[in-house]
């Protein structure tokens, strides 16, 4: 009988993310904003859900500024209540999966320390959606200097990969191999914790590899693109359905036509052999293509996250379906405003656009 | 004589027991009917009330339609009702 009505909050809260997927800003909307002018796409975010944090931040914004916290503030606020009404499993689930932005947090304080912003511009960055609040991140960013804001974070649970990696970092100036090495520890901790045996825990795993190989695969694209030599192996992602020696071996093929091969030859999804066929038709990896190929492989995932939902109604999918369409909502919305602020024609900004 | 007296009477109460036993099956089989519906709609209003409910509770003009789609099971039970009276009357 729990068995059944056990069932219950889960049918509950599904059912509302699918309801808040429904009203999330359409594709034809995007087009319409694209034919806007600034102002006007400014008046037209105020109208929408975005209001109550537009009209309490005003006082201290203004202009695009306002819009791009705003829409922060959203984004945070929206995560935390997507916890305060899960069910017991889903949520330290979802718990789990937002501590991501954590990481994103953490990296946008450095690079604001290292870079000598004011603590009130670095502010305007973060999204406190993860574990470490709002509260705790203010305190953070008053700290003048990286090794005070290394010692403040003594408590988080990547304070060991943090301390170990930060001063690499400091001393080349770039602090890429820290962020890998942060996204490393992130993906081998929650892997763990989903494969201990958790409800709901092998559809959470099913995406996690999934985000895992569309991770793995953007670096391949990248590194190819760039045209990077030497050691790649730290760039990948371990946990993937393709292992890191797969996509080092990938990465060493020389001629574009057997990458394209080899790399058809091991995919299992129909989605990614076909979205590939399309770029290799196309033009091959030239660096314009890279953005593209990155935002291709974006929206399959997100189509295979709302295949999943759709095939799994009332598990973690539908869930993660909205928060992973959310953030897509909020940088396509960033992505429009500033494309408009800095004059870019309406063809580039639709290319940075995910929808 | 007595036998005969003996055996009429055994037959009239073996009549009225399986005419009882007849009401009682009847009665049984009613119950089972709306019993098994009772239940059935309840478990049906369990999945379809809580994602009415979550439904709602994004969006209040939708209450309308999750109302019918809510009141939807109910018909079965009402089937095992009338199962139940035509089986009992």
């Amino acid at each position: 009988m729990s068995a059944i009505v056990g069932s219950a909050p889960y049918i509950y809260v599904c059912t509302r993310f699918r309801v808040r997927r429904m009203k999330l800003i359409p594709q034809e909307e995007y087009l319409r904003m694209l034919q806007m002018s600034l102002p006007e796409i400014i008046r037209l975010i105020q109208e929408t859900e975005y209001k109550r944090e537009i009209d309490e931040l005003s006082h201290s914004f203004h202009g695009i500024d306002l819009i791009e916290v705003a829409l922060s503030w959203n984004l945070a606020k929206t995560y935390q209540k997507v916890l305060a009404i899960m069910p017991e499993g889903l949520r330290e689930m979802t718990e789990s999966y937002l501590r991501r932005w954590d990481i994103q947090n953490v990296l946008s304080i450095l690079r604001g320390k290292a870079q000598g912003l004011p603590p009130g511009k670095i502010k305007e960055v973060l999204i406190p959606a993860g574990e470490l609040n709002r509260d705790y991140l203010d305190k953070i960013i008053t700290c003048a200097e990286p090794e005070k804001v290394l010692e403040s974070l003594k408590r988080w649970r990547l304070f060991p990969v943090l301390a170990r990696e930060l001063p690499r970092a400091a001393e080349s100036g770039s602090f890429s191999s820290l962020e890998n090495e942060l996204y490393k520890q992130f993906y081998h901790d929650i892997l763990e914790e989903t494969g201990a045996g958790i409800k709901g825990g092998k559809e959470f795993l099913e995406f996690l590899r999934l985000e895992i190989d569309i991770r793995n695969l953007q670096t391949l694209f990248r590194l190819r693109v760039n045209g990077a030599k030497g050691e790649v192996v730290t760039f990948f992602i371990p946990g993937g359905t393709f292992t890191v020696e797969e996509l080092v071996r990938l990465h060493e093929v020389s001629s574009p036509d057997a990458f394209f091969d080899s790399l058809t030859a091991q995919l299992k999804s129909r989605e990614l052999v076909s979205l590939l066929g399309r770029f290799r038709q196309k033009n091959g990896l030239a660096p314009g293509t890279l953005h593209e190929i990155e935002s291709a492989l974006t929206l399959m995932q997100y189509s295979r996250l709302e295949m999943m939902a759709r095939f799994h109604p009332f598990s973690i999918w539908p869930i993660l379906a909205y928060i992973e369409r959310k953030k897509q909502e909020i940088t396509n919305l960033r992505a429009i405003t500033r494309g408009k602020q800095a004059g870019l024609p309406m063809e580039q900004i639709r290319n940075y656009l995910v929808m | 004589m007595v036998d005969a007296v003996v055996t009429q009477a055994a037959i009239e109460m073996s009549v009225e027991a399986v005419q009882a036993s007849q009401i009682g099956m009847k009665a049984l089989a009613a119950a089972i009917a709306i019993a098994g519906t009772g239940f059935a709609s309840a478990w049906a209003e369990l999945s379809i009330g809580s994602a009415a409910v979550g439904a709602v509770a994004e969006n209040k003009d939708l209450f309308g339609s999750v109302l019918v789609l809510t009141i939807i099971p109910e018909t079965i039970v009402i089937f095992g009702l009338v199962v139940g009276l035509l089986l009992i009357l």
